[in-house]
């Protein structure tokens, strides 16, 4: 029995250690919105934090996140209303929309890291996360969005 | 924390002759009672808490295989080219563990390297460092350890064939290898300065791992703190040889060493691993301050860190290579996909929870072990920066794509030759990872 | 079969799966789904189309829509969701014609059944199709609204306007929802009464050509969107297959189990047999659990004779190709005017080139996989799928039932490009099921699975050939084309007839017949059986337009320079729009002339000839009529290209593509499929491709495949013009002109031709020391 904390609830899963948490999420706790992309951590599909920074869901066994903090997209905002997510829908960033789960855990957990990013610091973090429907412009575009929304938000608490 | 165990610490069983048996002979120290709890203060067993923290006592002490064993019941297993060893029970009961030992014996154990019966301990123990541990720790530890709860478990018998299974041997070694003797202090440094030699001398036993062995198995005299080979690992070099483009400053090394990340060389992992979270957390701040303290003079980093500023510059720079506009350079791209997300950094310095490959060990040392580890292993949640986990490259990249990104950052982010045969390294450190994770990609 | 049950339902125990969690997790996804405009809760996103719908009290003028008594509508959409909010653009344009609330609107992407008719998405054919069905059944439903919403409000009906969900005359109103509650309206309407119905003029349109929120893309930024990969049924099972070493051909020797049951959660192998041969020698690993059925598979030990192709290369293809274009005969012919061969005999000169392209993988981001089992009666397949129509009758045959016996539940997909087109991983699936007396059983390719069983876009080779007279003005054409064809291999039925009567594959040589006037044209397609034999090929993203420009708009440019004119000039005076180049109504009203604007626009925005660039830094042109001839969407492209002299890399910095695709419904998502299109030029131009290695794919996942990411992303400059003609498509179009754009570009650049894609550093090293030693 593996127990980790994931999207603020403690759960536990019976799974072998070696078990993807990918698949311990989608198949063991029906948090279906991180995906199965390449299943050797070069798409990013399968993006979820750890800890708060981006994590491969697809190649990190289960029983190494043991006590660990799991966010998955369907945790990322009690209501989707993350800064990235609504920058993500303002901007209609989605087609097939496969890979935004990842795309938006890894933009979230790229803006605190740089909370101001330049298209050189977009393109260093998002560069693992592969879009097959090409949606990079509108990438690049949203992040930038949802900064500007975040340090607002900061400016108007501080 | 000695995990290897070269052929010759055993091998010198050989040399096992006649002519040591009088220099080799220790008679038994009579057993005791175990001696009540309660005729310990608890500030003295607070104290030997400490003190079996800073020797990481439990490490070596208790059983990682088969599911686990209790802590300090001993049964850890060292794999030798001989055969297994395992470590003794160290718990108070009185049958398995040394709850018959006197105070006495445990010293004469620490600082020679004899057991309460009188026969010569592998220095798998490592008593050449604990010799130098003054009276009161020994006694605080042996207060700490006799309140510990008597686990009544054996452990398993050690494999290895006669005659290297003679004891007798070890005396030879001592002869040959063994220094006793408590620390003496430096006058000519401060009281942080002794405190964490006397640490990292003694207690500690760094040495014991980022010291090169000769063909004994003993540390090498002219080659201190040379950096060693230790469970498939390299333990790096902790005097001015480590190549990192940045000094190990006392600061540096304090983050390391009490909560196992650091700001610019990255984190701990493989074997160092428990050594900041399970240990050093837990000891008083002083005592991993004065042990930063002497590693950065005895790196020399505050002469080396006035290039800090310009190394940093510079790897903040190498950092970026391949990632920033396009690329179509197969090796870059398969950086860029299996790596960079997390390993990506801009100027003016890496981001926590980034660690930066252009300034970590990994890259620079003579041999790309470290990197092959710590990408077929990762790191849990539990090792390196706490809470965070690096996945399991294991079935993701084949040796080959090992090769490819080992030689693509020794090229694009250090500036020392390439490796050689990294292919066949890369199967190598492949085979000593036992648990096998889920392959998604074949 | 019990035993197998019970074991599964042992370890479901174990895995604390329990009935009840599965149970609920049936009835989320079930039947058909649908989206709502306005999100509610996170779990409302997903529910059965019965609730509140049709049988409810709706009205249901047609098949396609209804209005609910809450004046919610339903508009029915059969094509499937890839990315391209399809049924956003779809429901724009009945809510336009009936003048619907667009608040209310809601989609429901709908289950198999024979009353759609042809169910198919692709070719970016949805809008173009569908256009004036629903434009009709728009106008029935505002017809019966205006009616009976006069009644209501005592008045006629010529007194009466509709507007954003209600009727209106003069002060007083009436809202659809509460016209349905009062008046019960029960008028249905037949496809021949629909097209009698007057339509609204262009300048009506309230919604058509307005910006839009998708309407499928707030449930993708927050996990609540469900794919084929989403779906769990009761009691289900886990599959993965193990793949044979040629597509066709391979038979199972033996099988070995004995390590794989050493994995917790092994149920069982499964030789399949299947009567439609889409899945020969595959064997089927079952487990508990997926991560089980992966390691299972890794440790199952098959042995097979393989078929026949197990030694065939890439090269030994194209060299397959080569020869079929030197014969006089085969193939068939898309045109063959007369006076081609009198043409080349009388030529002052005839000059020709060859292009080769390589093998180009989906790489959808989803990977196969589809739910399977047998429930009241009926097959149920789960899953994503482009092309309903044409699996349903493969399925049925592998199954050895009737094609009303199997119905296909649908999902999002998790990326289309074509991919989905091609049904064949539902067979498996199927097959499993059937194997386990219909128990439900999900197959999943991990990606590896994926790449090797795809059907990927054939490599290709053409000649192109013209015979010039004295003056090197084009008196003649030839264009030969020799790929796989897909549509032979799995739908024969839909290959059209050339000019000699022949059948061929249209999507193996689309894009060739073009609207230059060069004289007699002979466009012939060739089948390439080696190809077709070694693997199954696919429809990839714009089809045969994505390769057969990269031909003769390179060719073009070649001949601009033979000549010694300037390129754009060039394509402008072929551009004459004489003959058949004239077009017609309704979809290429203005022929080669709306070709020849779109390309002067795009001179004019890119500053191409005029811009002074820096050294090795060069603009290239290309212009294409979209994917088809009978459906053209007018092209132009403009990359501007840096040729690294040192390295050879070919560096994309800039493209600009102006398109004229008639009626824009969707301005956003048409540019937003307009930017992947021309992003997916770019990453099949310089950064992806693989080839074929005995018999199968060479790249088996990213660590060697790299199609384009974030930081290869060139900045973009795209432009519709305006237009009130029929709508085109836009899903493939912005593909079409990118590669050979850019291989000109890198000509201006640096004066290497490159006539084979993708272009790679070694070959641009190795043309210009050719270059250099010339």
């Amino acid at each position: 029995m593996i127990k980790f904390k994931l999207n603020g609830r403690d759960v536990s899963v019976d799974v072998p250690d070696d078990t993807p948490l990918l698949w311990a999420l989608r198949d063991e706790l029906d948090q279906t919105g991180t995906k199965f992309g390449c299943g050797v951590g070069q798409c990013g599909a399968c993006t979820v934090h750890v800890g708060g920074r981006a994590t491969r869901s697809c190649i990190t066994p289960v029983s190494s996140i043991a006590g660990a903090d799991v966010t998955t997209i369907e945790g990322l905002h009690p209501e989707g209303k993350h800064p990235v997510q609504e920058a993500w829908r303002d901007i209609q960033v989605p087609q097939c929309g496969y890979c935004q789960s990842g795309q938006i855990m890894q933009a979230a957990s790229l803006l605190k890291d740089y909370p101001d990013p330049t298209d050189e610091q977009i393109d260093g973090v998002m560069g693992g996360s592969l879009c097959r429907c090409m949606t990079y412009i509108r990438i690049r575009k949203a992040i930038k969005k949802a900064a500007a929304a975040m340090r607002e938000e900061t400016a108007s608490h501080g | 924390m000695i995990k290897r165990l070269l052929a010759g610490v055993v091998g010198a069983g050989i040399l096992g002759g006649f002519g040591f048996l009088y220099y080799a002979w220790y008679p038994p120290i009579a057993t005791i009672e175990p001696p009540a709890a309660k005729s310990f203060s608890a500030e003295q067993i607070e104290r030997g808490r400490i003190v079996a923290a800073e020797g990481y006592c439990a490490e070596c002490h208790t059983r990682t295989d088969m599911g686990g064993g209790p802590e300090l019941a001993g049964d850890y297993r060292m794999e030798t080219p001989f055969g297994a060893i395992y470590s003794s029970n160290i718990t108070p009961d009185p049958e398995m563990g040394i709850g018959q030992w006197s105070e006495e014996a445990l010293r004469r154990a620490m600082r020679l390297g004899v057991s309460r019966q009188g026969v010569h301990l592998i220095p798998a123990f490592p008593y050449d460092h604990f010799t130098k541990m003054t009276d009161q720790d020994i006694s605080d530890l042996y207060a700490y350890l006799m309140t510990r709860p008597p686990v009544h478990m054996a452990r398993r018998p050690n494999e290895l064939p006669f005659p290297l299974s003679l004891r007798i041997g070890q005396a030879a070694w001592k002869l040959m290898f063994f220094t006793p003797g408590v620390y003496k202090p430096d006058p000519s440094h401060d009281a942080l300065w002794n405190r964490g030699a006397y640490l990292a001398e003694g207690n500690a036993h760094c040495g014991a791992c980022h010291t090169p062995r000769n063909f004994m198995g003993a540390e090498k005299k002219g080659s201190m703190y040379d950096g060693a080979v230790v469970d498939g690992w390299i333990a790096p070099p902790l005097n001015d040889k480590n190549p990192t483009p940045t000094a190990w400053t006392e600061d540096e090394l304090y983050q390391y060493l009490r909560f196992g990340v650091a700001p610019l060389h990255g984190p701990a992992g493989g074997p160092m691993s428990p050594i900041p979270h399970r240990f050093l957390s837990t000891v008083p701040e002083y005592d991993v301050h004065a042990i930063a303290h002497y590693y950065a003079d005895v790196a020399h980093s505050a002469e080396r860190s006035k290039h800090d500023k310009a190394a940093l510059a510079h790897a903040m720079e190498q950092s970026k290579i391949d990632l920033i506009g396009p690329n179509v350079d197969p090796d870059a791209k398969l950086y860029q996909g299996a790596c960079a997300a997390c390993h990506y950094n801009s100027a003016p310095s890496p981001v926590l929870g980034r660690p930066d490959l252009a300034l970590n060990n990994a890259l620079w040392l003579d041999e790309p072990t470290n990197l092959f580890q710590v990408m077929l292993r990762g790191l849990t949640a539990e090792e390196g920066q706490s809470g965070i986990a690096m996945p399991s490259f294991y079935n993701a990249l084949s040796d080959a794509d090992m090769a490819r990104i080992a030689a693509y950052l020794r090229r694009t982010r250090t500036t020392l030759p390439p490796w050689k045969d990294l292919e066949k390294k890369a199967a190598e450190a492949r085979e000593t990872v036992k648990s096998i994770p889920v392959n998604s990609s074949h | 079969m019990g035993k197998l049950e019970r074991i599964a339902a042992q370890q479901d125990r174990k895995a604390g799966l329990t009935t009840s969690r599965r149970g609920f997790l049936l009835t989320a996804v079930g039947s058909a789904f649908m989206f709502g405009f306005a999100r509610e809760g996170k779990a409302a996103q997903v529910f059965p189309a019965s609730a509140g719908m049709p049988g409810n009290g709706a009205f249901e003028p047609t098949i396609w829509c209804s209005i609910a008594p809450d004046g919610v509508v339903n508009i029915n959409v059969i094509r499937a969701e890839m990315g391209q909010h399809v049924g956003t653009a779809l429901a724009r344009i009945i809510a336009d014609e009936m003048e619907a609330d667009w608040d209310k609107v809601k989609i429901t992407q709908v289950d198999t059944d024979p009353k759609w008719g042809l169910m198919v998405t692709g070719g970016s054919w949805s809008v173009w199709m569908t256009w004036d069905t629903f434009r009709q059944a728009g106008a029935a439903a505002r017809t019966v609204m205006i009616e009976e919403g006069a009644k209501l409000l005592g008045t006629s009906a010529a007194n009466c306007v509709a507007r954003n969900g209600r009727v209106i005359a003069g002060g007083k109103s009436i809202s659809f929802g509460e016209i349905v509650s009062r008046a019960h309206p029960t008028r249905t309407y037949s496809p021949d009464e629909m097209a009698k119905l007057t339509l609204k003029p262009a300048s009506e349109r309230r919604l058509i050509g307005k910006d839009v929120k998708a309407l499928d893309i707030p449930a993708k930024t927050d996990g609540s969107a469900i794919y084929g990969i989403d779906a769990k049924l009761d009691g289900m099972v886990y599959a993965r297959p193990k793949m044979p070493p040629t597509r066709y051909g391979s038979k199972v020797v033996s099988v070995d189990d004995s390590e794989a049951k050493k994995v917790k959660g092994y149920l069982r192998y499964i030789v399949l047999d299947d009567p439609s041969d889409t899945v020969p020698g595959w064997v089927a690993v079952l487990a508990s659990s997926y991560p089980a059925a992966i390691r299972a598979t890794d440790l199952l030990k098959v042995t097979w004779t393989p078929g026949k192709t197990a030694n065939v290369s890439e090269n030994d293809i194209i060299e397959h190709g080569r020869k079929q274009i030197a014969e006089k005969s085969g193939g068939s012919c898309v045109f063959n005017d007369a006076g081609v061969d009198e043409a080349f005999s009388s030529a002052k000169q005839v000059f020709e080139r060859t292009y080769t392209c390589a093998s180009v993988l989906h790489y959808q981001l989803e990977p196969m996989n589809a739910l399977a089992r047998f429930q009241d009666g009926k097959w149920e397949i789960h899953c994503g799928n482009q092309w309903q129509s044409l699996f349903l009758p493969v399925i049925a045959k592998a199954l050895q039932v009737k094609e009303t016996d199997v119905v296909m539940r649908s999902y999002l997909l998790g990326g289309g490009f074509g991919r989905r087109l091609n049904g064949d991983y539902a067979v498996p699936a199927a097959l499993i099921s059937k194997a386990l007396e219909g128990k439900p059983v999900k197959l999943i390719l991990t990606r590896s699975d994926d790449m090797q069983f795809d059907s990927f876009r054939s490599p290709s080779i053409q000649t192109v050939r013209v015979a010039l007279d004295e003056n090197k003005t084009p008196k003649g054409w030839e264009h030969h084309a020799s790929a796989g064809w897909p549509t032979r291999v799995m739908a024969a039925a839909f290959m059209e007839k050339g000019a000699d009567g022949k059948a061929y594959d249209q999507f193996a040589i689309a894009g060739a017949d073009h609207w230059y006037d060069v004289g007699p044209m002979r466009v012939r397609a060739l089948d390439n059986d080696l190809a077709d034999a070694t693997f199954r090929p696919g429809w990839l993203r714009s089809v045969s337009s994505g390769w057969t420009p990269w031909a003769h708009e390179a060719f073009l440019d070649e001949l601009a320079h033979e000549k010694g004119v300037d390129p754009v000039d060039f394509r402008l005076s072929l551009l004459t729009a004489k003959g058949r180049n004239a077009g017609k109504a309704p979809d290429s009203v203005g022929g080669a002339t709306r070709q020849a604007n779109v390309l002067k626009r795009l001179v004019e925005k890119c500053g191409y000839g005029k811009t002074q660039l820096p050294a090795d830094t060069a603009i290239g042109i290309a212009t294409t009529f979209g994917q088809e001839r009978a459906m053209p969407t007018w092209t132009a492209g403009a990359v501007q290209v840096h040729v690294d002299r040192k390295t050879g890399v070919v560096t994309c910095q800039k493209i600009w593509l102006v398109l004229d695709a008639g009626t824009i419904i969707d301005p956003n998502g048409a540019m937003a499929q307009t930017e992947g299109g021309a992003l997916w030029g770019v990453s099949m131009a310089l950064f992806e491709n693989t080839e074929i290695v005995n018999g199968n794919v060479r790249d088996r996942n990213l660590n060697t495949y790299t199609p384009l990411r974030i930081s290869d992303t060139p900045e973009m400059d795209i432009e519709f013009v305006e237009s009130t003609e029929k709508p085109m498509g836009l899903g493939e179009p912005g593909v079409t002109t990118i590669g050979a754009a850019i291989a000109n570009a890198v000509f201006n650049a640096v004066g290497v031709r490159l006539r084979h894609q993708p272009i790679r550093p070694a070959d641009v090293l190795k043309g210009l020391s050719e270059k250099k030693s010339a």
